[in-house]
């Protein structure tokens, strides 16, 4: 089973069964859904992140996301049959664990389940040391295209509304998504208003319920990972901006790699559980990359002439605001920690700039000149005006 | 019920369904083909060949969003007091067929979704309330009329065969399906065949596990999907499983020549971006053929909607670069002869242009969902939820008061009172068909101005959903270059390449708009709009595409040909704007006439910049 399955499993327990009574009344009176009901069949086993052939920068996207969540998330575009969402699927196994209050809808940490249920509404004051807690793994929740905005914010519990005459919230997708990774696939074909739910919750870490006679806030901080294919269609400029990283993807044409590719796909194809077997220990290498990364993070210190040329960088390329720099920033320093270094240098700095300036650069619509090209140029530029300084 | 081995000709589409019947990890099939070929027969009569029991669900090209994901059952949830789950028709074609006719005419958020549940093999339920996960791993049958428009590239990704285009042209097969159609055969005939069919299909099933493909031929497999230009890695275990699936058929153990060719004919060739230069093929490869010959007017069609790739060869692109550099400086010649009127224009359009509400319109059938309201049952989708927390109140005092009368109730009463109707807010968008003079010496003009308004049209329309097309006219009859479609990055690409200078076949532009738009509207859309740049000046007639004599035709003819068309295109609700970008000494009164037939705004823009016409085309 796989980690989203078992998040996702859990807050919806209660809800499954008042559920299976429901399908056994319908079989007996045998209504319109004569097919029996399936059992919840999230357990699909996932291809492994460590056997991914190639596509690094969305490789190197995902986990710099995992080590820094505040980098704020990575649209993966490009051409079909790449192995897009085959990599984000896979991203779950190599995740870290994280604390949260045992049992909580919303994965909150201890501090934050304090502030909003202790002593609130006659509730009784609760101290750190009371609040029980368990590990779970990092949450990576699918948003499907499909999904109505009463199940991605969440809504009232109608059975309970109904049986029992009791107002309660059943939390929706944003809520089991909080402290992890929510995933779109097809994000460019996403609903507008479902859009406009994202952009307000992911600019604000906070998703506000008010509707049907509920009034509920909660934290629903997530990474946001989206993927699609630009021929499809576009992204809307305000949830493109809202991307940290914009990785590109294309199709490998190196008949080797593609060999590679075939090969690995073939053998776990033939049995996935032995496949599986066979790439755990590079699989829990990384994983523990991961998390030695994450630990070093707070050590890793920037020099203010690095954040400079940064700046500097951003300006060149006319960058609205000053969200570049930021990502910029962000990413280096995650991308050093995975490196095992405790300086940001220029040289982290140009590995991660194309990943974090791509999508912010002015659109023109004749322009022939690849993004990721024009960004090197520039960088060039800020290098050599260093070197010529210093 | 005319079974599959009673149907004679498309052998290609047979072998393609029994690879599919063999490995249905193939994904499934994709039949092209022109009316009345029979292909939506031999679809249906896909489900001799297979297991018995094998579900054969046929996809409605009407499928409600509800319907094709799932959800709650509302009858029986109403009924019951309790959720009941109602599963779709993605899931109900799990471990069977799903199949669609007229695939191409699908609406885009259904084929999304039938996407997302093949890339799955599950559907996720997140819906009204309602979560869970319905298992969906089907195998896709779909045919379609190519006229009818092209089937989504993301789809055709996931699915392994896609048949090669064939138009049925010979009498004498046609006759023989409609004897067949009239029931001429002998039914035991049929299933004897049937049942020895169904008997070679489960032997090759059997046959799967223990055929075996080389290194070399996987080599090669992958090397003619990089040289077709093939986007994506996924076709490489389409064209290996195709391989291995008609190995299988032939009860052998490992692949040959015969299998590899199949292969190719089958899943790489018709997803060809370019055809590859011989030499260099069999340098790479010499243990595979190139494409047999006989493929060549199947790839010529596909080429109207995929221009040869840019990459083609270095001769070629040095070759085109030429005259666009004249062009270029040709362009610097007029641009300072620019009127200053043009900045007025631009300005006044400006204020004009509105953004926001356009394309909004309430409604109860599609769209967004924004809120209930009360209202009868039939008249639209019943708002579960809502319907429910009103009658909630009054369960105790209904109940009491039925009870009273001695009738037996369900877990819930609900009146017609009670019943709240969704409200949706469709945001569908308008479609701007471009259609460009490519004739004449300004024609590269005319390209470049529609690609950059083209561009500057999609990047700064989503928000609306707005759609574009693009249509040239040059020589005997106009084309499509982009049908109705949202990407930049595909107009770019299909505005890169294009022949200019000939005739100006004006009247064929018109029409082909006019096809275009009535395609728009089976799909939904319902505003649009015609943006002409042209000088209005047509005289290649209708006929010429046909009739090499037709040319002669009179001039009046001509005239009244496009008149009758425009007045049409006006009549049926299609707004237009003339955008008339040739230097005015030359012009002679025809665009503005043509702008005032259509019913629509003439602009006169010498060298116009793309803003400008996507201003004038938004006022």
């Amino acid at each position: 089973m796989t980690q989203t399955a078992k998040a996702a499993k859990k807050t919806t327990s209660a809800k499954a069964k008042a559920t299976t009574e429901a399908k056994a009344t319908a079989e007996e009176q045998a209504v319109t859904s004569a097919r029996k009901p399936a059992p919840k069949q999230k357990s699909a086993l996932a291809f492994p992140f460590t056997s991914i052939v190639g596509q690094e920068e969305m490789k190197l996207s995902l986990i710099l996301n995992i080590i820094d969540p505040r980098i704020g998330g990575v649209l993966v575009m490009g051409h079909r049959g790449t192995g897009k969402s085959t990599t984000v699927r896979a991203l779950a196994e190599v995740l870290p664990f994280i604390d949260r209050v045992k049992g909580d809808i919303y994965n909150r940490t201890v501090e934050q389940y304090i502030e909003m249920e202790s002593g609130v509404k006659g509730a009784p004051v609760l101290k750190t040391s009371e609040v029980k807690t368990e590990k779970i793994p990092v949450p990576v929740i699918d948003l499907p295209l499909g999904a109505t905005e009463d199940r991605v914010c969440g809504t009232i519990d109608i059975e309970k509304a109904l049986t029992s005459g009791v107002k309660a919230f059943e939390p929706g997708l944003l809520a089991q998504a909080n402290r992890g990774f929510l995933y779109i696939d097809e994000v460019n074909l996403l609903d507008d208003h479902l859009v406009d739910v994202l952009l307000d919750v992911a600019a604000s870490g906070k998703n506000v319920v008010e509707r049907e006679g509920i009034s509920i806030r909660h934290p629903a901080r997530f990474v946001l990972v989206g993927s699609g294919n630009p021929e499809e269609g576009e992204l809307r400029p305000q949830l493109l901006d809202r991307f940290g990283l914009h990785a590109r993807i294309i199709t490998i044409n190196d008949v080797e790699k593609r060999v590679q590719i075939v090969k690995l796909r073939r053998e776990y194809d033939e049995d996935p559980e032995a496949f599986l077997k066979k790439v755990t220990r590079q699989q829990q290498k990384l994983q523990k990359e991961i998390v030695t990364a994450q630990k070093l993070l707070p050590q890793v210190a920037m020099d203010d002439a690095v954040l400079t040329d940064i700046a500097r960088l951003c300006m060149n390329l006319g960058i609205d605001g000053h969200r570049g720099e930021l990502t910029i920033t962000r990413t280096a320093h995650a991308y050093a920690a995975l490196q095992g270094d405790k300086e940001v240098t220029m040289e982290h700095v140009r590995k991660i700039a194309g990943l974090c300036l791509r999508h912010r650069l002015r659109k023109d619509p004749l322009e022939t000149v690849d993004a990721g090209e024009k960004i090197d140029r520039e960088l060039a530029k800020v290098l050599g005006e260093a070197e010529a300084a210093a | 019920m005319i079974a599959f081995t009673d149907i004679v000709g498309m052998d290609l589409a047979k072998q393609a369904l029994m690879l599919l019947a063999v490995d249905p990890s193939l994904g499934g099939v994709v039949i092209p083909s022109t009316v009345g070929s029979g292909k939506s027969t031999l679809a249906r009569a896909f489900s001799d060949i297979l297991p018995e029991g094998t579900p054969f669900v046929e996809l409605p090209l009407n499928v409600t969003e509800d319907r094709l994901i799932g959800g709650v059952d509302l009858e029986a949830t109403l009924a019951s007091g309790q959720r009941i789950v109602q599963h779709g028709v993605l899931s109900k074609a799990h471990k069977g067929v799903l199949y669609v006719d007229s695939l191409s005419l699908l609406d885009s958020s259904a084929v999304s979704h039938i996407m997302d549940a093949m890339s799955r093999g599950v559907v996720l339920v997140e819906r009204e309330g309602l979560s869970e996960v319905h298992p969906a791993d089907f195998m896709l049958v779909g045919t379609y009329d190519p006229s009818d428009g092209e089937v989504r590239m993301g789809l055709l990704d996931r699915i392994g065969i896609i048949v090669p285009f064939t138009p049925v042209n010979d009498y004498r097969a046609r006759k023989l399906i409609v004897s067949l159609v009239m029931g001429k055969r002998n039914e035991e005939d049929t299933q004897d065949e049937l049942r020895m069919l169904r008997g070679i299909i489960g032997a090759a099933r059997e046959q799967l596990p223990h055929v075996s493909i080389t290194n070399e031929q996987i080599k090669g497999l992958i090397q003619t999907a990089i040289s077709l230009g093939v986007e994506g890695n996924r076709v490489d275990i389409f064209a290996i499983r195709a391989a291995i699936a008609n190995a299988a058929l032939g009860q052998r153990t490992e692949v040959d020549d015969e299998d590899m060719k199949l292969a190719v004919k089958l899943v790489l060739v018709p997803r060809a971006t370019r055809m590859p230069e011989r030499e260099q093929e069999q340098e790479e490869m010499p243990q595979e053929e190139p494409p047999p010959p006989d493929e060549q007017p199947q790839d010529e069609t596909e080429d109207e909607n995929a221009p040869p790739d840019e990459t083609d060869s270095d001769a070629d692109e040095e070759q085109e670069e030429t005259p666009d550099m004249i062009e270029e400086l040709m362009m610097d010649a007029i641009e300072t002869e620019l009127p200053d009127n043009i900045l007025n224009i631009s300005l006044a359009s400006k204020k004009k242009a509105k953004s926001g509400s356009r394309g909004e319109a309430l409604n109860n059938k599609r769209g967004r969902f924004v809120r209930s309201q009360p209202g009868e049952i039939k008249s639209g989708k019943v708002a579960l939820i809502p319907t429910l927390i009103s009658a909630a109140p009054w369960q105790a005092a209904r109940k009491a008061e039925k009870a009273k009368k001695g009738i037996k109730t369900g877990a819930l009463v609900i009146s017609t009172d009670d019943v709240k109707i969704k409200r949706f807010r469709d945001k569908s968008g308008t479609l701007f068909i471009f259609m460009v003079d490519a004739s004449g010496s300004m024609a590269l003009n005319r390209m470049r101005q529609a690609k950059g308004a083209v561009a500057s049209l999609l990047q700064n329309a989503y928000v609306h959903r707005d759609q574009v097309s693009l249509i040239s006219f040059r020589g005997k009859h106009a084309q499509v270059l982009l049908p109705p479609s949202q990407s930049v990055d595909r107009a770019k690409r299909e505005l890169d390449v294009l022949p200019t200078g000939g005739g100006t076949p004006l009247a064929s532009a018109l029409l082909t708009g006019w096809e275009t738009a009535k395609q728009a509207r089976t799909k939904g859309i319902t505003q649009i709009m015609f943006v002409m740049i042209t000088d209005g000046r047509g005289n290649i007639p209708l006929g010429a595409a046909y009739d090499p004599n037709a040319t002669k035709a009179p001039k009046e003819e001509l005239e009244k040909e496009i008149e009758a068309l425009a007045l049409s295109i006006q009549a049926d609700g299609i707004a237009s704007i003339v955008v008339d970008t040739q230097m005015n000494y030359l012009s002679r009164g025809e665009a503005p006439k043509l702008a005032q037939k259509l019913g629509g705004r003439y602009f006169y823009l010498p060298n116009a910049k793309a803003e400008q016409i996507v201003e004038a085309a938004l006022s």
